[in-house]
């Protein structure tokens, strides 16, 4: 069996509308990985920057997975909430990027999106908030039904992740 | 201990670093106290696990440049990288009545492969969350505090929490690993000499993460 350990942060977010955001994340894989330590999913807290608008929220990754093949490899997926002065939270993106596959020090840009409903729903979000979100997540990370979507450019995560990996060698593995 | 085994049966890692300091754009008279979060199978060797720097503040010519260069040297013996360890920073300083109130928390992995690393840590105070409860902790001079720096290092429970991003302190390593590669490990190649990376973020205005 080969290991892989995914070491690293979820830094922060930039190029959102508003700060005060969060970010639910999670770590989707094939079957045949299994994890053998670590959380794989979690919840940041909300950053409120003094100055500047990139949000902090410097939130650890430590996992470890053990695998019998290549297939599946691990996927973050991310979704950036904003939270306002009152509690609400507000979508703001879905995005996801996968884990680097070769040793070393990985600085990763992930791109996100929000779902863009009709003129209807776009002009009540601009008064009220809202809007529409996915009924099913892993529509993040697959590509199955995404021609069904409309939807528009937001802001980036920023994610800092170290990658040892043990025993890819022996196996034939070049990464 | 020996230099020379064949068959290792853990591997070592050496940090030699330095804290340099911290750009705080609304703060002065810092000092900042850390300490090493490592999991299980992790054990300090050598060196010290927490400390205190000096106080320091803004100096004359470059008015946003807080400067510790507080010395960092531990080595660490483990089984295994899960739980590698992290660095946790906290900043703290006086306000306007004189008490010592805390200006930021923040933590980073300490880097993995061999070599020189310059890190930027964002710092972060927990926000209270009412303006009633922001007005009497003004006063009083009792801003929430974490029980425990050490949480900023785990990542369960910060659901709850709000907190405010308000500087930067900037920390430089020098990373020696012993005996990864023949226990399997791959961490791929050791840094270049000059690390790419960000911006030390000295300037108020510049910020670690590249705007494109």
């Amino acid at each position: 069996m080969a290991e892989l350990h995914i070491i690293g942060q979820i830094v922060g977010a930039t190029g959102f509308p508003q700060s005060s955001l969060f970010c639910k994340w999670g770590v989707h894989t094939g079957g045949a990985w299994r994890l053998l330590s670590g959380l794989k999913e979690g919840q940041t807290q909300v950053d409120v920057p003094q100055t500047g608008e990139v949000a902090y929220w410097s939130h650890p990754i430590d996992l470890h997975y053990a695998t019998k093949g290549l297939h599946g490899w691990p996927k973050l997926h991310f979704q950036v909430w904003h939270q306002d002065s009152f509690g609400r939270c507000q979508l703001y993106g879905y995005g996801y990027c996968h884990v680097p596959s070769s040793p070393g020090h990985h600085r990763i840009h992930c791109v996100t999106w929000r779902p863009l409903g009709s003129w209807q729903e776009q002009l009540a979000q601009m008064f009220v908030g809202g809007g529409p979100q996915l009924r099913s997540p892993d529509l993040v990370y697959s590509g199955a039904d995404r021609y069904r979507l409309h939807t528009e450019a937001m802001g980036t995560v920023e994610l800092e992740l170290g990658i040892v990996m043990r025993h890819f060698d022996k196996y034939g593995v070049e990464s | 201990a020996a230099m020379a085994t064949s068959n290792p049966s853990v591997f070592l890692l050496t940090v030699n670093g330095q804290i340099e300091g911290a750009n705080f754009p609304e703060y002065d008279n810092l000092y900042c106290k850390y300490c090493f979060v490592y999991g299980h199978d992790w054990a300090p060797t050598s060196g010290l696990e927490e400390g205190i720097t000096q106080i320091t503040c803004k100096g004359s010519q470059s008015s946003h440049k807080l400067i510790w260069n507080f010395p960092l040297e531990t080595t660490f013996k483990s089984t295994n990288p899960s739980g590698w360890p992290q660095l946790v920073l906290s900043v703290y300083g006086p306000d306007v009545f004189g008490n010592d109130v805390v200006r930021g928390y923040g933590a980073t992995h300490i880097p993995f492969t061999p070599g020189q690393h310059t890190r930027t840590v964002p710092m972060f105070v927990p926000e209270p969350t009412w303006r009633l409860q922001k007005f009497t902790s003004w006063l009083m001079g009792r801003r929430p505090e974490y029980t425990d720096p050490k949480v900023v290092a785990q990542g369960e429970g910060r659901e709850v929490t709000r907190v405010r991003s308000q500087g930067f302190v900037t920390v430089s390593f020098h990373i020696i690993t012993k005996d990864m590669k023949k226990l399997g490990y791959d961490t791929g190649p050791s840094s270049p000499a000059n690390t790419a990376a960000a911006p030390s973020g000295w300037s108020a205005e510049e910020q670690p993460i590249n705007m494109q």
